[in-house]
């Protein structure tokens, strides 16, 4: 395999990006960090960036593209049993490929990486309900949105408010939270799909996938954004008030984090929140390592770049 | 083979001593973070290409030029800001005074060539509309002084110099100084309107006009009707 300095270097810079988190509990270390038992991949803000980026981009130049990401998601299954592809929305609208087929290839080669859900960001309405279930019809994935009241609409057929994933015994609960429609989406185009709030429809989602469906880790797809210096309800806002949330995998403010951020909510729980920046340049991993007593997390995030 | 002894090569000539070993095994042993392009993926996504090429492959000028967004001028911010501005007034079928947007929602600069519909598809991703708000002339003021404070940002209909405290100096709009209590049509996109370029002066406005025309579609006919585009700027920002 022929590796060339440059990419060397770059890395060795990638080295540095992963990271182990600080509340890691230290059961276990070495060996069972290289045997992650569930991984958990992910993307946000994807805007039809199915080519990577050309060379006359203002940023990213070269970067992303959904093949190389492809691969990238195919070599982590071939090393991984247990693995959950994750999208927390924008899928649609930022290059030709959404002019010409209105998100149709994105969901179709989504489906084809078995993607397992994604959330509806804002832009998933750019076509209003009929352009978007005309694409969705692609999608052999549900997408999740608990927070969007969508029945008698076009959307209803294509919406879950959570999936159940269960690896070993070990039940992961997946819900998806949508930003308040108003002054963000043209009502003409969202039609008579309504927001709820997102706060109590959380705390509603947790309570039922904690003590209901009896999971033992939750993850909400947000496309809430990650946080609002005004009162706009945000990825920090709900980590800090909605106690149960594993795992926060955020879009909408296209924010690169480099590591993930933990909130401790009131009850000395944490929330930990990750996301992407946008457009597939970076894609998120998550290790959780399992065992009776505790787990492990370990995080990195890949660039998709290189020939 | 011979790449291969090419890469420990090139590795050798860059690392010295010890290091060479461990940095060569280390390359191998991680495979997954620039991944060549999946060839399933890869052709399914081929195979839609020729419908994207036949409606996207459309010439609309042709550059001459590198083109760029900067500060605190530039040909592409004061081509779009023209552009604005220009369509507004012949929409209204009013003068509009000022034309404005961020740059930050830009997603391309041009290089010498074919510019094509593809490309203006990605210049500009999203699908605002343009926007005509009524402001007094404290408010103008006001704008441009947001603007200076940035350094520059795309706007038309406006002179000013930047200061080393980064204020605006001999503002003219129209080549007029401003009055404060008249009123000036600014024109602008949803998205700026809306607050997603941060021009706060823009939210205090009085009328407000959404015109129902693509901001893509202004700038596609705006570029195709300059049929070639130079790197040109007139000091409008100094």
């Amino acid at each position: 395999m022929r590796i060339s300095r440059k990419e060397f270097l770059k890395q060795a810079a990638l080295f540095s990006a992963g990271s182990m988190l600080p509340f890691t509990l230290s059961a276990f270390s070495g060996s069972k960090i290289e045997n992650p038992d569930i991984t958990i991949l992910y993307t946000n803000d994807t805007h039809a960036r199915l080519d990577p980026f050309p060379s006359n981009a203002k940023e990213f130049a070269g970067l992303g593209g959904i093949a190389r990401r492809a691969s990238l998601v195919k070599k982590v299954r071939a090393n991984q049993k247990n693995v959950l592809l994750l999208d927390a929305g924008d899928v649609f609208q930022g290059t030709p490929w959404f002019d010409v087929y209105g998100g149709k290839v994105d969901l179709k080669l989504m489906t084809e990486m078995r993607y397992d859900a994604m959330a509806i960001g804002n832009h998933e309405f750019d076509r209003g309900l009929e352009g978007f279930a005309e694409a969705a019809q692609k999608a052999g994935f549900p997408m999740l949105a608990s927070n969007y009241m969508v029945r008698e609409t076009p959307m209803n057929p294509f919406v879950q408010r959570q999936i159940i994933k269960e690896f070993d015994g070990f039940k992961i609960g997946i819900f998806g939270l949508g930003i308040r429609l108003q002054g963000v989406v043209d009502p003409a185009l969202h039609g008579d799909v309504r927001y709820m709030d997102a706060e109590r429809t959380a705390r509603r989602m947790v309570e039922s996938l904690r003590n209901f469906h009896r999971c033992d880790y939750v993850i909400c797809l947000s496309h809430l954004g990650y946080q609002y210096a005004d009162d706009r309800f945000d990825d920090v806002k709900l980590a800090s008030s909605v106690e149960g949330i594993d795992l926060i995998i955020g879009g909408h403010t296209h924010t690169f984090l480099d590591d993930p951020v933990i909130i401790n909510n009131s009850e000395g729980k944490a929330t930990m929140i990750t996301q992407m920046g946008h457009s597939g340049v970076r894609v998120g991993r998550l290790d959780l390592k399992l065992s009776e007593a505790n787990m492990n997390h370990n995080f990195r995030y890949y660039t998709i770049d290189g020939k | 083979m011979l790449p291969r002894l090419l890469a420990l090569f090139i590795v050798f000539v860059f690392f010295s001593g010890c290091t060479l070993f461990r940095t060569a095994v280390a390359e191998e042993e991680v495979p997954l973070e620039y991944p060549g392009p999946d060839s399933e993926i890869a052709s399914m996504l081929d195979a839609h290409r020729g419908q994207l090429n036949h409606l996207m492959d459309v010439k609309i000028a042709t550059v001459k030029d590198t083109l760029r967004f900067g500060k605190p001028e530039s040909v592409l911010g004061n081509m779009v800001s023209d552009a604005i501005r220009s369509r507004a007034a012949n929409e209204l079928g009013k003068f509009v005074n000022v034309g404005i947007i961020g740059d930050s929602s830009f997603n391309l600069f041009f290089v010498p060539g074919r510019l094509t519909l593809g490309q203006m598809y990605e210049f500009m991703p999203y699908e605002n509309h343009v926007v005509v708000l009524t402001l007094n002339g404290h408010k103008v003021a006001e704008l441009i002084n947001q603007v200076a404070e940035m350094g520059g940002a795309p706007v038309s209909g406006v002179r000013f110099n930047i200061d080393d405290n980064n204020k605006a100096r001999g503002i003219l709009v129209n080549s007029q100084v401003i009055e404060p209590h008249r009123k000036y049509r600014v024109a602008t996109s949803s998205r700026a309107a809306n607050g997603g370029d941060i021009f706060p002066a823009l939210w205090e406005h009085e009328e407000r006009v959404d015109l129902d025309i693509s901001i893509r579609d202004v700038f596609v006919d705006y570029f195709r009707g300059k049929s070639e585009l130079y790197d040109i700027t007139d000091g409008r920002i100094r």
